[in-house]
């Protein structure tokens, strides 16, 4: 019976690595590659063109979305007056 | 192109401090413009904008880490010393909520009926799902300190097993506070009780959803061969956070849900 139990528990074990090893594979040295590259580049940008596609957005939803906050900031502290 | 000759990081230079910056703004104006003129549009680009800033900025350090080897001994020691120091200020964070609960629950003043819990309120049972709770964050204390030896040890399956049941117990915890949250008969509007109970049980849950978000992370990083045996502060600053988070509730449990019963 309890020889049973061990190999079931192999069973269990041997399936779930296989399974991890199907899904994910060591790309860190790859990534190691590409981010030591001697370009100058800096971090945020060294990954690619999605870097800057996300750097610009993030730049502008930041520097847009603050001028409408002072905008707002602007219209609050004169208040329209009603006849 | 001249190289570093020292073990420390000199950072490339970066938008995300000042992005960051710029969305604490707009989510600040953005709770005014939606508390007094009913409008939703600066806050929603603040939470994107902080959101964005916090993936890009977590991103960049991985990447300045595991990828460009920049966290060498003496840098990961300082890296210690800021997760301490951040840890030490959420303390006091909440240390500020627990004064107000013993301030007014010691001395109940006349209106509240000179009693504790005040008059009209009917606590949550302690022995309920309050202590489910606490075993559940106790088990996930167990559960993240298995990870961490599977890590030291080499056991990657373990690991992985140990780091998922974490953040599941993580889960479970929100969704049966969220579950509590509803069951409650009084509101944070009760008086006094009604504050103290929201304010310091609402700030520990959400930052329990912060620690699950960050060991999950972590997971993604598991995965992904980030960690080594030796070298994986990443998820030893989880898990420091996470001890943290359950220890609060511990406090939490006793002073609230069983003495303040």
């Amino acid at each position: 019976m309890l020889r049973n139990l061990l190999a079931l528990r192999q069973v269990t074990q041997r399936t779930i690595s296989t399974t991890s090893r199907r899904h994910f594979e060591n790309k860190v040295p790859e990534k190691q590659k590409l981010f030591q590259e001697d370009n100058g580049i800096p971090v945020h940008l060294k990954g690619g063109a999605s870097d800057a596609l996300l750097y610009r957005l993030t730049m502008s939803l930041t520097l847009g979305g603050t001028v409408y906050a002072i905008y707002q900031l602007a219209m609050a502290s004169f208040p329209k007056k009603q006849n | 192109m001249t190289h570093q000759t020292h073990a420390y990081h000199m950072v490339n230079p970066s938008p995300w401090p000042l992005t960051g910056a710029f969305s604490a703004l707009l989510l600040t104006s953005g709770l005014v413009m939606w508390f007094h003129y009913n409008s939703f549009t600066i806050l929603y680009i603040g939470l994107l904008t902080n959101m964005l800033t916090m993936y890009q900025w977590w991103r960049d350090i991985v990447r300045e880490g595991t990828y460009q080897g920049h966290h060498t001994p003496i840098v990961q020691k300082g890296l210690r010393y800021g997760m301490i120091l951040f840890i030490v200020s959420e303390i006091f964070f909440f240390a500020g909520f627990f004064w107000a609960f013993y301030h007014s629950s010691l001395v109940p003043t006349h209106d509240l009926g000179g009693c504790w819990p005040p008059t009209g309120i009917t606590p949550l049972n302690p022995l309920e799902v309050p202590l489910l709770n606490t075993s559940v964050l106790l088990a996930s204390g167990v559960s993240i300190t298995w990870a961490h030896h599977s890590l030291m040890e080499g056991k990657r399956n373990s690991m992985n097993q140990a780091l998922l049941i974490t953040i599941i117990l993580g889960v479970y915890f929100t969704a049966l506070q969220t579950s509590e949250y509803l069951e409650t008969s009084f509101s944070i509007s009760d008086g006094i009780y009604g504050s103290t109970f929201f304010m310091a049980t609402g700030f520990h849950g959400l930052h329990v959803i912060i620690g699950t978000s960050f060991l999950t992370v972590c997971l993604l990083r598991q995965f992904k061969f980030h960690f080594t045996s030796k070298h994986h502060f990443g998820f030893e600053a989880a898990a420091w956070y996470w001890h943290f988070v359950d220890v609060v509730w511990l406090f939490l449990y006793v002073s609230i849900y069983w003495w303040g019963s």
